[in-house]
């Protein structure tokens, strides 16, 4: 079969995503070479191409209106899109401006007034454009990608899971953190990571985001009664990852 | 086939030989919790275990199980029976283990299952430490455990292990076991009589009633909309329980695109997309939308559905949901209390 072309894409984000791409380490990533051809990845390639393609993975959010064009001529030449990572999927960390007016002060200081710091509200590029596939997580989890792009390679349909990180932690049999008299936000978060921070003892932060249908009024009574959050602390918990995905953002 | 007896001072020697001449699961701690897992010291076996955060079940039905290995046209099955003892298994898992085997052998035996568990052996053991949130003392008093092939219980100056098949018997050459005397025999049953009684938690009602209860309470959807208000959907009740067994089969690609698995993954019906199909062209379904419905779902699976098929609740007490639910919602006794309250 013909090598399918894929493209990375950046808008605003940190661009560890792709980095966490190029982690795979050279056996694994140029054996995907032999099957997929890469015809724009700024992060490991000075190409660039205005060919159609046939797997965009947009990382980043929609945070100008300059960005429109580019986002809508991309989806214009490529069959399918991905939104590549959490700020792509749902605006992610950047997303937590929305709710502030201080940030620029706060971040640059004395710079704050520099014009390119001038933004709008971070969004996920779906408000833009038709995302078929999202691939979730701060970074992106590599080897769910490889699972994503092979079914495409193979013209499957990619199971993206949109049940909670409990299910993880539960198969593999990691002790709960409130069990050891932490707090974990597992159970509105997605999962697909294969809840490796709890497994380290380390609460979830929610970094892919929350499930389809999280039970926001139920975490924010267990941080309270279980973890002993002020109640204001636990509405506020979830907010690093999941800005825009709760009641503040309709 | 037979009762024995043998001392605490010759009880290590035994357990030594054990898991040097066999591979051994057992209760271990895990951050102050407790799992199955290989036993390769006999210090690390814990029968003073209370409960574990998984069941045992998952010996022959592992969270995640490669069905079928592909490497181009080339498929393989991947079952692969071990021989293993699993040690120490409460009664009460023990009758989990009765269900899943009648459930995986039924209507086209799943051999992936019932492999790996002919290939087992089964010590069951006497409880020693109580766990906060178990009722095996008052639910499905009716099901005797039947699917062990021994039974270790810790009496006075030793323990009392009783033979039930040529496997369990099998095991006695690797300790100096001697007959079991009337006496001792007498303390093991009393031990395991007095421990029923030390449940935290009591179900009030029989089997009968409850299965006739819940299934009347179908419609009353406010009552099971109330019941899961806090429902995180997140399967823990599911996944912790020892007679659940759905799974979910998934195809992985290696990174070379010609090899792969099939892998089936324990599923959990209180998730949200457990029940969506597929209705072809892009279009879904879902059948049990809401979470009242899954919260219902579960309940009714496990106090009366399975009853006829299985003698009895498809639930054996142990308390691992209810400790697992985060919003603590799960807690067979306490629904079943309310449901029941709310029937009457």
């Amino acid at each position: 079969m013909a090598k399918a072309r894929i493209a990375f894409f950046d808008f605003a984000s940190c661009e560890g995503c792709q980095i966490e791409m190029t982690n795979f380490g050279d056996a694994a990533f140029l054996e995907l070479l032999n099957h997929v051809e890469i015809v724009e990845f700024r992060e490991a390639l000075s190409e660039k191409t205005t060919e159609p393609i046939d797997v965009a993975l947009i990382e980043g959010s929609f945070t100008r209106e300059a960005d429109r064009a580019r986002l809508e001529e991309i989806r214009r030449r490529a069959r399918v899109v991905i939104a590549y990572g959490q700020c792509a999927a749902t605006g992610g960390i950047n997303a937590l401006k929305n709710h502030q007016t201080d940030y620029k002060e706060a971040v640059y200081g004395q710079d704050a007034g520099m014009p390119h710091l001038d933004s709008d509200k971070a969004l996920p590029i779906s408000v833009v454009i038709k995302v078929d596939y999202n691939a979730f997580g701060c970074p992106i989890n590599k080897y769910e990608v490889l699972q994503l792009l092979s079914h495409l390679v193979h013209g499957k349909e990619p199971v993206i899971p949109s049940y909670p990180v409990c299910v993880d932690c539960k198969r593999r049999e990691t002790v709960c953190r409130y069990h050891e008299e932490d707090h974990c936000l597992g159970p509105v978060a997605r999962a697909g990571c294969g809840a490796p921070c709890p497994a380290s003892g380390v609460p979830c932060e929610a970094c892919r985001g929350l499930v389809d249908d999280a039970n926001l009024a139920s975490i924010e009574k267990v941080l309270v009664e279980r973890a002993g959050f002020s109640a204001s602390r636990a509405a506020a918990k979830r907010m690093l990852w999941t800005a825009n995905q709760g009641s503040e953002s309709k | 086939m037979s009762d024995y007896f043998i001392n605490e001072k010759d009880f290590g020697d035994f357990l030594k030989r054990l898991v040097r001449a066999r591979n051994v699961l057992g209760p271990k701690a895990k951050r102050g919790h407790f799992v199955f897992g290989r036993i390769e010291n006999p210090e690390d076996l814990r029968l003073d275990y209370d409960v574990t955060i998984l069941p045992p079940k998952k010996a022959f039905f592992p969270t995640c199980q490669d069905l079928v290995r592909f490497d181009g046209d080339q498929v393989s099955g991947c079952i692969d029976p071990v021989d293993q003892v699993l040690f120490g298994v409460h009664f009460y898992d023990v009758k989990a283990i009765d269900m899943t085997d009648l459930l995986f052998a039924e209507r086209g035996e799943d051999r992936n299952y019932t492999a790996n568990r002919q290939a087992a052996t089964i010590v069951a053991s006497s409880i020693q430490s109580v766990s906060p949130r178990a009722f095996w003392g008052s639910v499905g008093k009716e099901v005797e455990p039947k699917g062990h092939d021994a039974f270790l219980t810790k009496v006075a100056r030793g323990y009392v292990y009783q033979s039930r098949t040529p496997k369990g018997s099998a095991l006695l050459e690797l300790g100096k076991f001697r007959k079991a005397e009337a006496t001792e025999l007498e303390a093991a049953r009393k031990a395991d009589e007095a421990v029923k009684k030390k449940c935290p938690e009591t179900l009030k009602y029989g089997a009968a009633e409850v299965a006739k209860k819940v299934r009347a309470a179908f419609p009353d959807e406010k009552l099971w909309e109330r019941l899961s208000e806090r429902c995180f959907s997140c399967g823990s009740c599911n996944l912790v329980c020892p007679t659940c067994y759905c799974f979910d089969v998934q195809d992985h690609w290696n990174v070379d695109q010609r090899s792969g698995a099939r892998t089936r993954y324990w599923d959990a019906c209180l998730t949200s997309e457990f029940s969506k199909v597929s209705l072809g062209a892009g279009n879904s379904e879902n059948f049990r939308e809401s979470r009242g419905e899954r919260f219902r779902h579960r309940i009714l699976r496990k106090a009366s559905y399975l009853n006829e098929k299985l003698g009895g609740p498809a639930c054996v007490g142990c308390g691992r949901c209810a400790a697992a639910c985060t919003a603590d919602i799960a807690d067979p006794v306490k629904t079943i209390r309310e449901v029941m309250e709310a029937a009457s």
